[in-house]
Order: C-alpha cells, then sequence, then structure tokens
C-alpha cells in the first residue's frame, strides 16, 4: 500500500525527505496504520467512509489546504457515488438532514475552536442519532487532518533541502 | 493559567467513558489493559470508544514525543506547551510545561512564557522553536522552506525539525481530542476523600 503522507508530498524513494522520513519507521507506521483505521476502519461505528472521507474534505478546506482536499475529494468521489455528501462540502447542493448538519457543525468548531467546545456540542451528536463510537471516530477524523495538514507543511518547509 | 499538573486523571469526560467490565477484547488490547493493570484514565477510557483509532494513535504519540536520537525531549515538549497556548488548551500546556521543567531544571523558561505568552524573550534555539511551533500551528498553510531557515541557523538538523514538526502536528490532534471531548476538572486535593 502506498504511504498517504508520501504520495501528499511528493516524496520518491530514495529522495532525501523519504530516507528522512524513514529514521522515524514508528511515526511513518502507525501514521499510516492511522490513516487506515480512520478511514477504512473494520468496523465505522455507525460513520460511513463517505462521511469520514466528506468530514475530511470539510477540514481540509476550512484550513484552505488545497493539496489536502484534492486528496479528500477524490477519496469521497469513489465512495459518494451520488455526490450527495461532496455537494454539502462544496456548496453545491444542501442535504437537510439533522444528522448531517449535526457533524458538519461539529467538524467547524473542532477545526477552528476546539476551546469553546461546550459538553452540550457532544450532546448534540448523540442526539441527532451517533453512536459513542461514532462521536470518537468524528473527533479523531478532524483532529487528524489537523495533525496531517502540519506534517505536510513540516515536510514543504524540509523540501528546500539545506 | 491554572496549574494542571496530575494528567488525565483530571479530565472530566463529556461521553461515557467505556466499562472494561463490558469492554471487547480489541478494546481492551487498544487500552494495553492486563489482568494486573487495571488502571486507565478517563480520557483512554472514552478513545477506546473507537478501538482501532486508539490502538495506532498511542504507538505513534510514543514514537512522536520519546523516539530516540534527534530532537532533544525538552525541545518536543516545548514545541507541544506552544502549540497548547495557542489552541487553549491550558490543561494541556501545563502538563507539558511541568515535563520541560523537569526535563531542563530550569523553571524559569516556562515562567518566563506563562508571563509574556509565546512571544517571550527566551535564547535564540528556543525562540526559532517557539516561532516556528506557533507559525505551523497558526497556519499551516502558510509554511514554506523560508520556515526551516532560522531552526537551521541556530543548528537544527533536518531530522530535528522533523521530530519538532511531529511534535507540534500531534498537539493539533491531542488538543482538539481533550478540548472537545470533555474538560479538565478541579484535582482532588490531598486528603479530601472526594
Amino acid at each position: 500500500m502506498n504511504d498517504v503522507m508520501d504520495t501528499l508530498a511528493g516524496l520518491q524513494p530514495g529522495s532525501p525527505l523519504f530516507d528522512l522520513r524513514r529514521q522515524r519507521p514508528d511515526v511513518v507506521k502507525h501514521l499510516q496504520g492511522s490513516n487506515s483505521a480512520i478511514f477504512s476502519p473494520q468496523d465505522d461505528g455507525g460513520l460511513t467512509r463517505a462521511e469520514r472521507a466528506a468530514a475530511a474534505l470539510r477540514v481540509a478546506t476550512l484550513l484552505r489546504d488545497d493539496a489536502l482536499a484534492e486528496h479528500y475529494r477524490i477519496q469521497l468521489a469513489a465512495l459518494d457515488l451520488t455526490g450527495t455528501l461532496a455537494g454539502t462540502i462544496e456548496g453545491t447542493a444542501r442535504m437537510t438532514e439533522p444528522r448531517w448538519d449535526a457533524i458538519l457543525a461539529h467538524v467547524d468548531l473542532v477545526t477552528r475552536g476546539p476551546g469553546s467546545a461546550e459538553h452540550k456540542d457532544i450532546d448534540n451528536l448523540l442526539a441527532a442519532g451517533l453512536s459513542s463510537h461514532a462521536v470518537v471516530s468524528l473527533s479523531q477524523i478532524v483532529a487528524y487532518v489537523n495533525f496531517q495538514s502540519r506534517v505536510l507543511a513540516g515536510l514543504r518547509a524540509l523540501k528546500g533541502g539545506a | 493559567m491554572r496549574d494542571f499538573t496530575h494528567g488525565e486523571l483530571d479530565w472530566r469526560p463529556w461521553l461515557a467513558p467505556l466499562d472494561l467490565n463490558t469492554a471487547t477484547e480489541q478494546q481492551l488490547v487498544a487500552l494495553k489493559v492486563t489482568p494486573s493493570n487495571r488502571t486507565v484514565g478517563a480520557y483512554s477510557l472514552v478513545l477506546a470508544h473507537d478501538p482501532e483509532a486508539l490502538a495506532e494513535r498511542s504507538p505513534l504519540y510514543n514514537g512522536i514525543m520519546f523516539g530516540p536520537r534527534g530532537l532533544p525531549r525538552a525541545d518536543r515538549e516545548l514545541g507541544a506547551v506552544a502549540a497548547s497556548r495557542i489552541n487553549g488548551c491550558a490543561y494541556c500546556a501545563s502538563v507539558h510545561a511541568l515535563r520541560f521543567t523537569q526535563l531542563t531544571k530550569e523553571p524559569e523558561v516556562m515562567e518566563r512564557i506563562q508571563r509574556d505568552g509565546i512571544d517571550a524573550a527566551l535564547d535564540p534555539r528556543r525562540k526559532a522553536v517557539l516561532d516556528y511551533a506557533a507559525k505551523l500551528t497558526r497556519d499551516p498553510v502558510a509554511i514554506g522552506p523560508a520556515d526551516a531557515s532560522p531552526l537551521r541557523a541556530q543548528g537544527l538538523s533536518d531530522l530535528e525539525i522533523l521530530d519538532l514538526t511531529h511534535a507540534v502536528a500531534m498537539f493539533a490532534w491531542a488538543n482538539r481530542l481533550m478540548q472537545t471531548l470533555g474538560e479538565p476538572a478541579a484535582p482532588a486535593r490531598k486528603g479530601n476523600p472526594l
């Protein structure tokens, strides 16, 4: 399987930055493992793979991270064949479904203002029908894409060479 | 800023934590619960609702914060403090400020950051680390090749810059979980049975 961070950062095997990442084998292994666990879990807890990709696309869009947004746009297109979820992120379509509205509101909150989150924000997700598993998965998705954007930024900083 | 020093024991979840008595084998493995070790904090018990993500995230966190060689551990903690302060996680900032001070035996550094914020006057090397951590936390898209130069000028190797990047990025992750799945609770006073 291709390593998602190498692909996103455009790192070819044998390049200095590819080799630099291999000096942290545990990080490479478990970053890829986290990516798989978050986007293609064995048990999705009721939050589908398409919804996971759509939530990630929303985070990347809020961060204005174009490369990451394109990655999730492609991932979502393969899972959301009607384009319904993609439309709610890209602003071309509306979906009046309380559960999805609650999910998107939470994605925005956790990305932009995690410090202003309150107990009721979790209650809203549960009231919208999410399981405890799905609430934690959604939180992991948003937090992970925020992490991912910053790792990519650091690789960009290093790409200039010494 | 309040001085939280007791780690995850002082964190109050907004989502019912997993009950170990009804946990699946997969959840117990993700939590590293064994018959001789059933002491798991509320934060981990909440994350265990998604055992697949937890099972990968824990070794990733450890690899980033405790991996051998490369950036000194204290500088990784400095990156964690900068990210946590900017993200508004006073609890996380306080825990990692304490770890920094334990590692360096230089309490004046965190006292200064506590007083003056992340623009505090520090020695040039730590200032470069803090500035990079702040920019990476605030606006990752704005980061480019020029941002590695001040770190290289202070003698950081590419591996050290990668390590710092990983630490700061990990707190973009950790702060968001800790702040949105629960809140810090006042530490129990010693001798208070409640």
